[in-house]
């Protein structure tokens, strides 16, 4: 587990492919058709990208820390994958998620705390009992099945940051496209390390081009203009890839899902999103 | 919740039978169970992912809703809840208590585990009961080895269990040790906060590394060896080789200096020396070490190790019970993990490594798996009592889970958003 990401349950019962995936939402569409068809959702990394944006607002009042956040969004993607998001309230459903992840990761925060600050973040939360939380909470460890420890990016992340001679500007830059894959699919598709790769693979290439401080997204839409310049670190890790046994395939594929998340966030609207989750939480039963 | 599209998947009373209580503690009870009989269907039976034999009898861990007597309320689960849910759900090894599976129904948790007939507190007792005889050689030597393999595979998955004594240590009718009660147990690797400030005090009294009472702030999986020497020194002696006694808490909520256990420590091997332990000076507690010789003048004068050994081994009595003694190699081995220095200490790798287990007696053969094995003892089984209230919670000391309940952990938070 800790030591073995392939031992663990994240690999075992965590980890899809991508059909799998999508048979998976497919099985929960069909099985909430009326639901479903009655309110149209955005993009999903759209509904993603706007729960992280509230998540990181919350965690910031609460002053935790990024794995606990990470953690948390692990529970809300595994959750969702399970349970229909328009037959919930996906503010109780974050302020849960937190709830049990700050646990988890040993960081308790308690259930009175979190629901006050959840509440004055959240006006939509609708709840003022901590029984609300504490119920949510047997559904969300049902849901998972008590498989609650998660392996991140993160670790891989700074173990090989000094492997593949990253420098500062690009260890911050390849944390925040780790930061950013939670509103993909890719924690539910790949390893950690995987992911870790992809991100500094990106954070080399787009760097330079970035230089003007700007953020993952709009280095990415800047294309890959820093390739050239990014050549002997390139050159080092491409290197260093090919004799790993990393799965490549894994890597590009991931890569592309990257690129595609910085495209796919130009159209993000906070107000579309957040009135279709308050349209379902209105009119749903 | 609107639409609750979560109910609980499993019903407890639908697949298990209790058959009775077999203890309580802060955390809730524990309860013998087997399948369900006289459903429609059959049960399916439940087989060991390991081994692959058929589990027939259940321990079930209930946890205790916060409050009793008032109507249940969801009042968010327990952080040792939590935490033993999700370790147990993750590791899987022989050595380990097995973790069935987990129902969460109507506002309590049910943890179901493979059931163990005896655990090692037990063992010790039958020993100790008159006529008294010692546990054989042969049959320690498997328990330890068993004991440090499952240690071993905690610590390379990263995994203290700071919780080591006898009564959590279970064994099968076919001679198995599994290492049971994980409620203390943490993940170690890269901790966002300092172990020490997550739970004040951990490890029971007696099996409290000497690390811990002085008041280290950062400690390492060698607390578990530690107790794992004191374990051995039990099973060998039959008694706890330490048995101090636990100063309580004050009303600040100050963790005390445990002077008295600190002390009887110090009656057998000395109390530590800056020589032998270079780090010691720099324990919170290093200050009040001296005052644990004012209290208890016997530290001067130690018993030494060696003396306990050999005292323990003429008690014991061997000959008189056709048994041979353990050989020289176990007192190494127990110098070697009741070592002062946590950096010195073995680690249970180094310690799976010790000549002991490939002893005189052993052939040149790692010790059974089946600590039994060629044993003409039978063990008493398990007391399961079919009444629930009549078994008190005994008087032997408990682990503090935390210094609150568990729910009221309110600290200050961490200075800033940190990563991870």
């Amino acid at each position: 587990m800790a030591a073995n990401y392939w031992d663990s349950t994240q690999a075992k019962y965590w980890t899809f492919t991508k059909p799998e995936l999508s048979e998976l939402r497919h099985q929960l569409t069909q099985h909430h058709q009326p639901t479903v068809s009655k309110f149209h959702l955005p993009d999903r990394r759209h509904l993603s990208i706007y729960m992280q944006t509230n998540l990181i607002k919350l965690a910031r009042r609460l002053n935790l820390r990024q794995q606990a956040l990470a953690t948390a969004q692990i529970y809300i993607k595994r959750f969702y994958l399970r349970v229909e998001i328009r037959r919930t309230n996906p503010y109780l459903i974050m302020a849960t998620a937190i709830y049990l992840a700050c646990k988890m990761e040993e960081t308790p925060q308690h259930i009175r705390l979190m629901l006050g600050e959840a509440a004055r973040q959240w006006p939509e939360l609708g709840v003022t009992e901590t029984s609300k939380i504490g119920e949510c909470e047997f559904a969300v460890i049902s849901t998972l099945q008590s498989r609650l420890i998660c392996h991140h990016p993160y670790r891989a992340l700074g173990e090989l940051q000094g492997t593949f001679g990253l420098g500062t500007e690009e260890g911050t830059l390849a944390h925040n496209i780790v930061n950013d894959c939670f509103n993909t699919d890719l924690p539910l598709l790949y390893a950690p390390h995987v992911i870790a790769i992809t991100a500094m693979f990106l954070a080399v290439v787009l760097r330079p081009a970035g230089q003007m401080g700007g953020s993952a997204a709009q280095s990415a839409l800047a294309g890959f203009a820093g390739l050239k310049q990014a050549g002997p670190k390139l050159g080092k890790m491409v290197d260093w890839l090919a004799e790993s046994e990393v799965d490549m395939e894994a890597v590009i594929d991931a890569t592309q899902e990257m690129v595609s998340l910085y495209e796919c966030w130009e159209g993000y609207s906070e107000r579309a999103c957040k009135e279709a989750i308050t349209k379902f939480m209105r009119e749903g039963k | 919740m609107q639409g609750t599209p979560y109910a609980p998947q499993r019903h407890i009373n639908d697949h298990y039978d209790i058959v009775g209580f077999i203890s309580s503690g802060t955390y809730g009870r524990v309860y013998k169970a087997v399948s369900k009989r006289n459903t429609a269907q059959p049960a399916q039976p439940v087989k060991h992912p390991l081994s692959g034999r058929t589990i027939e009898a259940f321990a079930i861990k209930k946890f205790k809703p916060d409050k009793e007597g008032a109507e249940l309320q969801y009042t968010g689960i327990s952080q040792s809840a939590i935490r033993e849910m999700a370790l147990c759900t993750e590791l899987s090894h022989q050595a380990l208590i097995h973790l069935v599976e987990i129902i969460l129904e109507s506002k309590c948790i049910f943890m179901v585990f493979e059931y163990a007939e005896h655990d090692l507190l037990q063992l010790i007792h039958h020993h100790s009961l008159l006529p008294r005889t010692p546990i054989p050689a042969v049959t320690l030597r498997s328990c330890m080895y068993q004991l440090l393999s499952g240690l071993l595979y905690l610590h390379q998955n990263w995994v203290i269990h700071r919780d080591l004594k006898p009564a959590n240590i279970m064994v099968t009718s076919s001679g198995a040790i599994k290492i049971g009660d994980l409620g203390l147990a943490r993940l170690f690797y890269k901790p966002l906060q300092a172990l020490f400030s997550g739970d004040k005090v951990v490890v029971t009294i007696w099996y409290r590394a000497p690390e811990l009472l002085l008041g280290s702030r950062h400690y390492t999986p060698a607390i578990d060896l530690w107790a794992v020497g004191c374990i051995f020194a039990e099973l060998l002696s039959l008694r706890p080789i330490f048995k101090g006694e636990e100063a309580k808490q004050d009303s600040k909520k100050a963790v005390p200096f445990q002077r008295n256990q600190m002390g009887k420590i110090g009656e057998v091997l000395g109390l530590p020396k800056r020589q032998e332990w270079p780090l010691l000076q720099s324990m919170p507690e290093y200050s009040s070490l001296a005052s644990v010789s004012l209290h208890n003048p016997a530290v001067n004068r130690p018993l030494t190790l060696e003396k306990w050994y050999r005292n323990t081994v003429q008690n014991n009595n061997y000959s008189g019970h056709n048994s041979s003694p353990p050989d020289e190699s176990a007192l190494d081995l127990l110098r070697k993990l009741l070592e002062y220095d946590p950096l010195k200490r073995l680690t249970a790798e180094q310690a799976l490594k010790h000549p002991y287990f490939l002893g005189p007696d052993s052939n040149g053969k790692p010790p059974s798996w089946n600590c039994f094995e060629g044993l003409e003892t039978k063990y008493p089984a398990r007391k399961v009592s079919t009444e629930a209230h009549e078994i008190g919670t005994g008087s032997l000391p408990g682990t503090k889970r935390s210094v609150l309940p568990d729910d009221s952990l309110l600290r200050p938070p961490p200075k800033k958003m940190r990563d991870g």
